[in-house]
C-alpha cells in the first residue's frame, strides 16, 4: 500500500529536481556566456503621490510627484552610459525632463572619467537623494536644494573626473568637474550651450573613514560667472560643506552652503547667502523597525545687498516633524507636519501625507 | 458510490505522498550533509583562480562588497556574487562585512546605482554549487562560502593574512 504513495513522491521530487537542474543551467550559461562583454541593462524607476493640507490660499490636494525612469548600460569592462528621464506634474500638463545623461569610461578606481549631464556635486542631498522620494527620509527636499532652486546649480552640463583612492583608511574620494555653468534663467543649466564665454568649475572632496563606518564628510567649491536675463554679468562663488550619518538608528544630516555674488563690473555691488539644514532620524528597533520618526530644521538668509538673489523672496525657515512607515521592502508612507515662512511673511502650516516606491530588481 | 471511493482514495494516496515528501525533507539534511555552523569553520572569501590577489585586509575587503573598490590592481572589473536572501552564508556577510540588515542592504545598492557609482547591483547566486560554478566561470569574481566547501578550482583569500583554518581569522 505505501508503494505507490513513495513511487508518487520520487516523481514529484524527480521532477523538482530536474526544473531546478533546467532553471540552474539556463541561469549559469546566460550569466557565464554573458561575461560583462557583451551590453548589459539595468532598470530603476521612482515615484510618489502626495497628500497635501496647507494655511492660506496656496493650493493644495492630491499631487503626483516626479516619475523618474533609469537606464544603466554597461557596455564592456570600463564603458558605461547612464540615462535619467523625469516627468513632472504642471499646472495643465507633464513637463518631461532629461534630468542625467552620462557616459561614463573608468580606467581605475582612481580615475574615472564621464560627460553628459549631472547633478552637481554640490554638498550631499543633492546628489544622494535627488529625484528619489523613496530615498530620502523625508517628504521632500530641504528648500536650498528644492526642484528649481536658485541657490545651488542644481544641475550641470560638462565633463567630470571622480575616483576613490583604495587602500587609505580614510575613504578618501574626489569630483572635479568642469562645464556650461547655469543658464540665463539661472535655476536651470546651461543645457545647449555656456551663456558666456567663462565655463562652471568645481571640485569636491569626500571621506567615509572606515573606523567609523556610516559616516561621510565632504567639502566643495563651485565657481562660475552667471549672465542673468535682468542683471549684469556676476561672478558666484560657492563653498559647501555636510557631515551625514547614514546608519538610520540614528540617522544624521548636516549640510551647510556659502554662496557668494559680486557684481563683475562692480566689485563693491556684493552679498552672501547662507544656506543649512539639520535632520535627525532614527529607525525604531525589533518589531517597530518599519517606523522611522525624524525632524529637521532649515534656514536660508540671503543678504538685501547680494546682486544676483537679492529680490527673489528666499529667505526661509522651517521646523519640520514626520515619520516614516517602510510597510513594504520597496514602497514607503510618510506623514509629516512643517512650520515654515517665506520672505519673512508669517509662518505657515501644512501637513503632508506621501506613499512613495522604488521600482527595481535587486 | 464506486465513484465516491476512488475520489477517497485518492486523497488518502496524496495525503500519504506529501506524508513521504515532508519526511524526507526532515530527514535529508540531517543524514546526507551534517554542518557546522558558519561561526566554527570560518567563511571563507573566494575569487577566480586568475585573479591576482592573495591576502586582502578587512577593510579592503568591506570596500570591494560595498564597492567602493571596483577594480582589482591589474584593472579588471571586480564581479561581486552574492547569495540570495535566506541563506547562512549571506547572513553572516550581512552582519559582519556590511553591517546592515536586508532592508539597509537593499536600500545601500538602490542608493548606490542612484547615484551611478555602479551600473547594478551586485548577482545573486541561489546556491553553494552556483556560487562556486560562477566564480569558476567569470574572470575577476568574487563570492564567499563557508569554509569547509572550498574546491581547488577556485581560489581562496587570506583575509589580513590569515586562513580560516587559522586563529584568529576575522570571519568566524
Amino acid at each position: 500500500m505505501i508503494v505507490r504513495p513513495v513511487l508518487t513522491s520520487m516523481l514529484l521530487l524527480g521532477a523538482t529536481f530536474l526544473g531546478a537542474q533546467a532553471a540552474y543551467a539556463q541561469y549559469s550559461g546566460a550569466v557565464a556566456s554573458a561575461n560583462l562583454s557583451d551590453p548589459q541593462f539595468n532598470f530603476m524607476g521612482f515615484g510618489d503621490v502626495s497628500y497635501l493640507s496647507r494655511d492660506g490660499t496656496s493650493k493644495d490636494g492630491f499631487f503626483v510627484g516626479q516619475a523618474v525612469a533609469h537606464i544603466t548600460a554597461s557596455l564592456g569592462n570600463s564603458l558605461s552610459v547612464f540615462g535619467e528621464i523625469s516627468a513632472t506634474g504642471k499646472d495643465s500638463q507633464y513637463s518631461v525632463e532629461v534630468e542625467r545623461m552620462i557616459v561614463k569610461y573608468e580606467f581605475s578606481d582612481l580615475f574615472k572619467f564621464s560627460a553628459g549631464r549631472y547633478h552637481t556635486p554640490i554638498g550631499y542631498w543633492n546628489s544622494a537623494f535627488h529625484h528619489g522620494a523613496w530615498l530620502q527620509t523625508t517628504t521632500t527636499r530641504p528648500e536650498m536644494v528644492k526642484f528649481g532652486s536658485k541657490i545651488v546649480p542644481i544641475h550641470f552640463v560638462g565633463v567630470l573626473m571622480e575616483g576613490t583612492m583604495p587602500g587609505n583608511p580614510f575613504g578618501l574620494s574626489y569630483h572635479a568637474g568642469f562645464g556650461n555653468g547655469r543658464h540665463a534663467n539661472v535655476a536651470r543649466a546651461g543645457d545647449a550651450g555656456d551663456i558666456n564665454g567663462d565655463k562652471a568649475w568645481m571640485v569636491q572632496l569626500r571621506a567615509a573613514p572606515d573606523r567609523y563606518f556610516g559616516l561621510e564628510v565632504g567639502l566643495g567649491f563651485y565657481n562660475d560667472e552667471i549672465r542673468p536675463d535682468d542683471r549684469p554679468d556676476i561672478k558666484e562663488n560657492i563653498v559647501s560643506a555636510y557631515a551625514a550619518w547614514v546608519r538610520e538608528s540614528p540617522e544624521v544630516i548636516i549640510e551647510y552652503i556659502h554662496s557668494s555674488h559680486e557684481l563683475l563690473s562692480d566689485s563693491s555691488v556684493s552679498g552672501d547667502v547662507d544656506a543649512w539644514y539639520a535632520q535627525f532620524a532614527y529607525r525604531l528597533k525589533d518589531d517597530l523597525r518599519q517606523w522611522k520618526p525624524y525632524v529637521r530644521l532649515e534656514k536660508t538668509d540671503v543678504d538685501s545687498t547680494d546682486p544676483l538673489l537679492f529680490d527673489q523672496g528666499l529667505d526661509y525657515e522651517a521646523s519640520v516633524l514626520g515619520v516614516r512607515w517602510d510597510f513594504n521592502p520597496y514602497a514607503a508612507l510618510k506623514a509629516e507636519y512643517r512650520n515654515e515662512e517665506f520672505d519673512n511673511a508669517g509662518r505657515e502650516n501644512n501637513f503632508r501625507l506621501q506613499v512613495s516606491f522604488v521600482l527595481t530588481k535587486l | 458510490m464506486h465513484m465516491t471511493m476512488r475520489v477517497k482514495s485518492t486523497a488518502r494516496q496524496i495525503r500519504q505522498s506529501l506524508l513521504v515528501i515532508c519526511s524526507l525533507f526532515f530527514l535529508l539534511p540531517s543524514a546526507a550533509m551534517p554542518e557546522e555552523s558558519i561561526g566554527q569553520n570560518g567563511l571563507a572569501i573566494i575569487v577566480h583562480k586568475d585573479t591576482n590577489v592573495d591576502n586582502l585586509s578587512m577593510t579592503a575587503l568591506r570596500n570591494i562588497f560595498l564597492a567602493n573598490q571596483q577594480f582589482w590592481p591589474n584593472r579588471s572589473r571586480i564581479i561581486l556574487l552574492v547569495r540570495a536572501p535566506q541563506s547562512d552564508e549571506r547572513d553572516f556577510v550581512l552582519n559582519t562585512i556590511y553591517q546592515m540588515d536586508e532592508a539597509q542592504f537593499r536600500k545601500y545598492w538602490i542608493a548606490k546605482m542612484f547615484r551611478a557609482e555602479v551600473p547594478r547591483g551586485p548577482k545573486i547566486v541561489f546556491s553553494t554549487g552556483m556560487t562556486r560554478d560562477l566564480v569558476v566561470a567569470i574572470p575577476g569574481s568574487i563570492s564567499f562560502l563557508r569554509a569547509d566547501q572550498v574546491t581547488d578550482d577556485i581560489k581562496l583569500l587570506r583575509i589580513d593574512g590569515k586562513l580560516p583554518s587559522d586563529e584568529g581569522y576575522p570571519l568566524k
